[in-house]
């Protein structure tokens, strides 16, 4: 249904009125190479579409459709929405704004995600109010207040005989009842300004998903620079977590201390591990994986070593708000970590070698499932690309925590999934892994991968929080991976047909349905 | 509507019975409160928390009670349930003050039995009238 690259580069050539000579001449290619291009004759990729799509203005996304699959995805989620229900969107109706008017439909896309961000934050208002102890202590004396006021008005216009003492009396009440208001309502009102500004949460994170989406999840600047510090790491000795102590002391004067915290610092809260900034010590728990450990210091040596690496990544006009760059320093700082972990050559070979083997990989870098999966979704590079892989994180209330879209599979961006998915089956075995192919009703096919991870805990008290993680790729490149072995992955009859989320899946027969699904349904 | 029973509401001796206790903890409401109902011609004593309702209803011996829900020290539907649950109390008529827009607070209060409910912010009249409705057949029984 996507429009070829070529068609798009020549339309988009057209539209600036360029020759196909005077491009041929601005990319650096002949004419005859670019005609054929044009034509889809001739593969497009990598630098050259990037030159290509630098001289249109244009970007890359753009020229090879992801953008505009990705603007699908989300219309199609906002056309599901039950606030448009009977409006009668047809199947398709996405598909079909976006191919004639873009523009249009990420307008759409935008108000929608605005919508969406207001219902959250009206919600969430909702929600203070009825609960909040401080808020319905104030709308208490407020009330209260009221009463008084009211009453007393009441006693001062209708009792035509009172009393000179009574008529100063009341009139006191009501002062003083006033006076208090007036606190109530200053107190109020910034009770509602807090709210507003931490109600804004529905949105830091979509922007996150631009940020990644639009650098493909592939960050040069980091790797460039994770490539320097592992390179310094390695001159004073062995890369992992002894060298990694010895740098932190001696380059950054952090100490790094295992077991429990003694004093003020030793909260209720328990945690894997921690940094206290103040006194530059970085502690983990006693029961702290070395793998966790490893990748801390890491990520910590690196936030110390280069931190301007992490804050020109985050540097784009794509991230509005203090909370949604916060969000994305804190994702890019792991990217960064992850790429000195596991440095991209060394790591994409042994990726290919050990055939995407996760447990593999882990033994060979002393490093978390988690870890792996997430350094996996990052083999991005042009030119030197791994296996394309989907991430997605559920809590156990099936709530996704975490995505990395994957080209061709809708993966809902927030709520749930399909019920029949990998990523929930996986809490019912936990720690082994859980393979699947499924079948999307428009045929696309996927093996997905799945394994809930337990975090280790320091008392019966501490709630150990499962988390299942997930790996999506198409079918095609299942047998690239040691988890297509011993399957036909040509024998579709064992396929689990699955949908997206119920609420955008078409299976009207599908007996595990959870939710009616909305428009638009074929009919 | 419930009736006090007659040998209480009776004169025993040196106890002197009041119409109204009025149990609120806003003294600007309470002070509103006390003025408007003498002035309609009852009797009022009045309490500040929740734990001396129970005793000052046994020594005051009023024909109502006109409780706000929210009391220091002991809820006004802890006292309400106590009331309900006392034999020679659980008659009493009782009059809930609530808080606009607590739903809950009157569903809670109907459970427990409450006479009538006045919502705050009231209007006098509004107090007064439902005072006399409760007081009515009292009134109209004893003279």
């Amino acid at each position: 249904m996507r429009a070829p690259i070529g068609i798009r580069i020549s339309s988009r050539r057209k539209v600036l009125a360029i020759s196909q000579a005077e491009l041929a001449r601005r990319a650096g290619i002949s004419a005859s190479y670019l005609n054929l291009i044009e034509a889809n004759k001739r593969q497009v990729g990598g630098t050259l579409l990037r030159r290509i799509a630098k001289e249109l203005d244009i970007d890359v996304g753009e020229l090879t459709g992801e953008s505009e699959h990705r603007l699908i995805h989300e219309l199609e989620e906002a056309f599901a929405d039950p606030v448009l229900a009977g409006v009668g969107l047809e199947a398709g109706a996405a598909r079909a704004l976006v191919a004639t008017n873009p523009l249009l439909a990420s307008a759409f896309v935008r108000l929608y995600r605005a919508y969406t961000a207001a219902t959250a934050n009206a919600d969430a208002y909702a929600y203070r109010l009825r609960t909040d102890p401080l808020l319905s202590q104030l709308l208490h004396q407020v009330l209260s207040g009221i009463t008084a006021v009211r009453s007393s008005a009441e006693i001062l216009e209708e009792v035509a005989d009172l009393g000179e003492d009574e008529r100063r009396r009341f009139t006191g009440s009501i002062g003083r009842e006033t006076r208090g208001l007036t606190a109530v309502a200053r107190n109020l009102i910034g009770q509602f300004e807090t709210a507003s500004e931490g109600g804004r949460s529905a949105l830091p994170r979509r922007e996150l998903d631009d940020l990644i989406f639009a650098n493909d999840n592939y960050f040069q600047g980091l790797e460039d620079a994770a490539g320097a510090i592992r390179a310094e790491i390695e001159a004073v000795g062995p890369f992992g977590e002894a060298t990694l102590i010895d740098l932190l002391a001696s380059r950054h004067d952090v100490t790094v201390h295992k077991g429990r915290i003694d004093g003020d610092e030793a909260g209720a809260y328990p945690a894997q591990y921690r940094y206290a900034r103040e006194t530059r010590t970085l502690w983990f728990q006693n029961t702290t994986t070395l793998a966790t450990r490893q990748f801390q210091l890491t990520r910590l040596y690196c936030e110390l070593s280069n931190p301007l690496a992490i804050a020109s990544a985050i540097e784009s006009p794509i991230l509005t708000s203090p909370a949604a760059r916060r969000l994305a320093q804190r994702a890019l700082s792991s990217y960064f970590a992850g790429a000195v972990v596991f440095t991209y050559d060394d790591f994409l070979a042994a990726a290919e070698a050990l055939r995407y083997d996760i447990d593999a990989l882990r033994e060979r870098y002393s490093a978390s499932y988690e870890q792996v999966a997430h350094r996996l979704v990052t083999l991005r590079r042009p030119r030197a690309q791994g296996v394309p892989f989907g991430f997605l994180r559920s809590d156990p209330a099936g709530r996704l925590t975490k995505h990395f879209p994957l080209p061709g599979l809708l993966l809902p961006s927030t709520g749930h999934a399909c019920p029949l998915w990998a990523i929930y089956g996986a809490f019912r075995s936990p720690e082994s892994i859980m393979r699947q192919v499924v079948c999307f009703s428009d045929g696309s096919r996927y093996l997905f991968i799945a394994r809930a991870i337990t975090k280790r805990v320091a008392g019966f008290a501490d709630q150990s929080l499962p988390v299942s993680v997930m790996l999506a790729c198409d079918v095609l490149h299942a047998d690239r991976t040691v988890y297509g072995a011993g399957l036909d992955l040509a024998d579709r009859r064992a396929d689990v047909p699955v949908g997206p989320a119920c609420r955008l899946c078409t299976r009207a027969e599908c007996t595990s349905r959870q939710e009616e699904a909305l428009a638009p349904v074929s009919a | 509507m419930k009736s006090f029973p007659e040998e209480e509401t009776g004169t025993e001796g040196d106890i002197v019975a009041i119409d109204v206790l009025i149990a609120e903890d806003e003294p600007s409401i309470l002070e509103a409160l006390d003025f408007i109902l003498r002035r309609a011609g009852w009797s009022i004593g009045s309490v500040t928390d929740g734990e001396a309702v129970v005793e000052a209803v046994r020594r005051q011996r009023p024909r109502m009670l006109l409780l706000d829900v929210m009391l220091p020290k002991r809820s006004g539907f802890e006292v309400l349930k106590q009331i309900r649950a006392t034999q020679d109390l659980k008659d009493l008529p009782v009059l809930v003050l609530t808080a606009k827009g607590q739903a809950q607070d009157r569903r809670i209060a109907e459970e427990l039995r409450a006479d009538a409910f006045v919502t705050k912010p009231y209007a006098n009249a509004e107090v007064v009238s439902t005072v006399r409705r409760l007081l009515g057949d009292q009134v109209a029984k004893g003279g």
